[in-house]
């Protein structure tokens, strides 16, 4: 896919059709929570990204715009400052359209569980978006705008991309400072990108990228040039891993038809990869440690959101709810305004925490958190990049969506791989790879920490032969 | 010693985290725990875990020092209680808290 950023010839005109575009949009897949006004052109910047459209996730603070989270316990929050991310955009003269719609917090992977309701897929509306950036990814898909702002915690821009036929990019973690954006889990925790080509990511990123004195975790990345990496990538070679257990067939006892599509697409992408000289070769990894990694992000990612998430009382902001004592108000609010399903989260949180279970499973949790993240840096000395299917299957059904919490299976590895890039804080991204069903599907691309523009550039060259050859 | 996880346990860790379940809700927990901890005790009884350094951070930072001690950027009084709902000059008004 070409870049649509370099392409937008008549700013005026595209500025015009977004806003005209915009209700219809959100009557067929609510990706908002707040739609914007139309302004009108700005003084044009140097940026490529002067005067583009673009859709924001609503958990990124925005000064004197309402913030919400898609939660209940922010539904009238209007922050008094910026986050990082929308004041770099506003100073690159981006126009923002509106803020999209989350699983509440990001603590889903639905795109089912905002307070606004459910966001549809551009592809099919009986079908989820995927979550949590589920508003952002099918503002994208749709043509809406050329891209969005995500957040990624374990796989929430990453797959939602897979879903609906884009790409999503979650940078080395600290690469886009998170200054402003509602924390999940702050060690999992990214800013991520979606847009419809690799190049058009990489275009986003370079602006967006810096170290940040309001959030420590950022590096200097100045001598990170993205946009360029990708343009100069064709005669690189490049080298590839996947992982057996997760995409040969004998590891599943029954395939199911969607997922055995999936798995043909993923082998013929493999094959064009290597007659256009990428090297692909597959390695083994211990699978009853690849089968930690739901555990290892669930116990971690609620036990961070417990704490993070302690500070929403109804008191200082938020809406007030009634009682006559201070305890008493607050918890009043928490009841009446959390959703089951984050209520769940924090009582597992809660537990994990517990000074009898903290070594036995929070702290645990984060060794074998150790274990694959070492795991995959071995292979990364060797290896470019990981590559591997985002999902076993197509977006599902609506009705189907559930977040509750399941039983290990077969299947496990392969729906919640993504989420090793947020364990090591890898630069990671999805790319569209075909169809199964009429519906889109994607594959990632995972390399080391630090490695974004070998990353991208990798991903652009895979782009490019899926185009040709898938 | 390993605490059992009933119904009273789930309401007192609600309870702590100041908020109350229904009935239902109180259910799911559990319904979804009797998985959750199948899979968490798998990584607890795994070999030599012990010997394997926490990892609390994905990048490791080898040039992290102390900011100097000084004022930053800062919101204003007023702008930091624009979201309290009551309020009053440069203060929150809460229910009684000594009795």
């Amino acid at each position: 896919m070409k870049s649509v950023l370099l392409n937008i010839h008549d700013k005026q005109k595209e500025l015009d059709r977004t806003f005209d575009e915009i209700q219809e949009h959100q009557k067929n897949y609510n990706s908002f929570v707040t739609l914007l006004e139309k302004v009108p052109l700005k003084e044009e910047t140097s940026s490529l990204l002067s005067n583009v459209c673009y859709a924001l996730k609503d958990n990124y603070s925005t000064k004197g715009i309402l913030t919400t989270a898609s939660s209940n316990t922010l539904r009238d929050y209007i922050p008094p400052f910026n986050s990082t991310v929308y004041e770099k955009l506003e100073a690159a003269g981006a126009i923002c359209v509106g803020k999209t719609v989350l699983d509440e917090f990001g603590m889903g992977g639905t795109g089912t569980t905002g307070h606004t309701g459910v966001v549809r897929n551009p592809f099919d509306t009986s079908r989820i978006a995927g979550g949590s950036s589920a508003g952002s990814c099918a503002a994208v898909a749709s043509g809406l705008v050329p891209f969005a702002i995500g957040s990624d915690t374990g796989d929430s821009v990453r797959k939602p991309a897979a879903y609906c036929g884009i790409v999503g990019y979650k940078p080395t973690y600290g690469m886009i400072s998170r200054w402003g954006m509602l924390p999940f889990a702050s060690s999992l925790d990214h800013v991520g990108i979606f847009t419809r080509s690799v190049l058009d990511a990489a275009i986003v990123a370079d602006a967006l990228k810096g170290k940040d004195e309001k959030d420590m975790t950022t590096w200097d990345s100045s001598s990170i040039h993205l946009q360029e990496s990708v343009e100069n990538s064709k005669d690189q070679k490049y080298k590839l891993f996947y992982i057996k257990e997760i995409v040969e067939e004998e590891n599943y006892s029954n395939i199911k038809e969607n997922h055995r599509q999936v798995i043909e697409n993923f082998n013929a992408v493999l094959e064009h990869c290597q007659k256009n000289g990428i090297l692909v070769e597959g390695v083994s990894i211990d699978k009853d440690l690849l089968a930690k990694i739901p555990s290892v992000y669930t116990c971690i990612s609620c036990a961070e959101a417990t704490s993070n998430m302690s500070n929403l009382t109804g008191i200082s902001f938020g809406p007030r709810e009634n009682g006559s004592k201070i305890d008493e108000l607050m918890t009043n609010f928490r009841t009446k305004n959390f959703s089951p399903l984050i209520k769940r989260r924090f009582v597992i949180g809660s537990y994990v925490l517990q000074s009898e279970n903290q070594e036995k499973y929070f702290v645990n949790a984060q060794r074998v958190r150790r274990l694959l993240v070492e795991e995959l840096k071995k292979y990364f000395q060797e290896y470019d990049g990981l590559i591997l299917p985002c999902s076993s299957s197509i977006a599902s059904k609506i009705e189907d969506a559930k977040d509750m919490m399941k039983k290990s299976d077969d299947l496990a590895i392969l729906e919640n791989h993504m989420a090793l890039g947020n364990f090591g804080g890898f630069p990671s991204i999805t790319i569209p790879c075909g169809k199964v069903d009429g519906m889109p599907i994607g594959l990632n691309i995972t390399g080391n920490v630090y490695e974004d523009e070998k990353v991208l550039s990798l991903a652009s060259r895979v782009e490019e032969i899926i185009e040709e050859e898938v | 010693m390993e605490i059992k996880f009933t119904h009273g346990l789930v309401d007192k860790y609600a309870k702590d985290l100041m908020f109350e379940l229904t009935e239902e809700e109180n259910q799911n927990v559990l319904d979804e725990f009797e998985v959750i901890k199948e899979n968490m005790d798998s990584i607890a009884g795994m070999k030599n875990i012990s010997d394997v350094e926490p990892m609390t951070h994905p990048l490791e930072y080898e040039d992290v020092v102390l900011r100097n001690d000084e004022v930053g950027e800062e919101l204003s009084v007023e702008e930091v209680l624009s979201n309290a709902k009551d309020k009053t000059l440069e203060e929150i008004i809460v229910p009684k808290v000594v009795e």
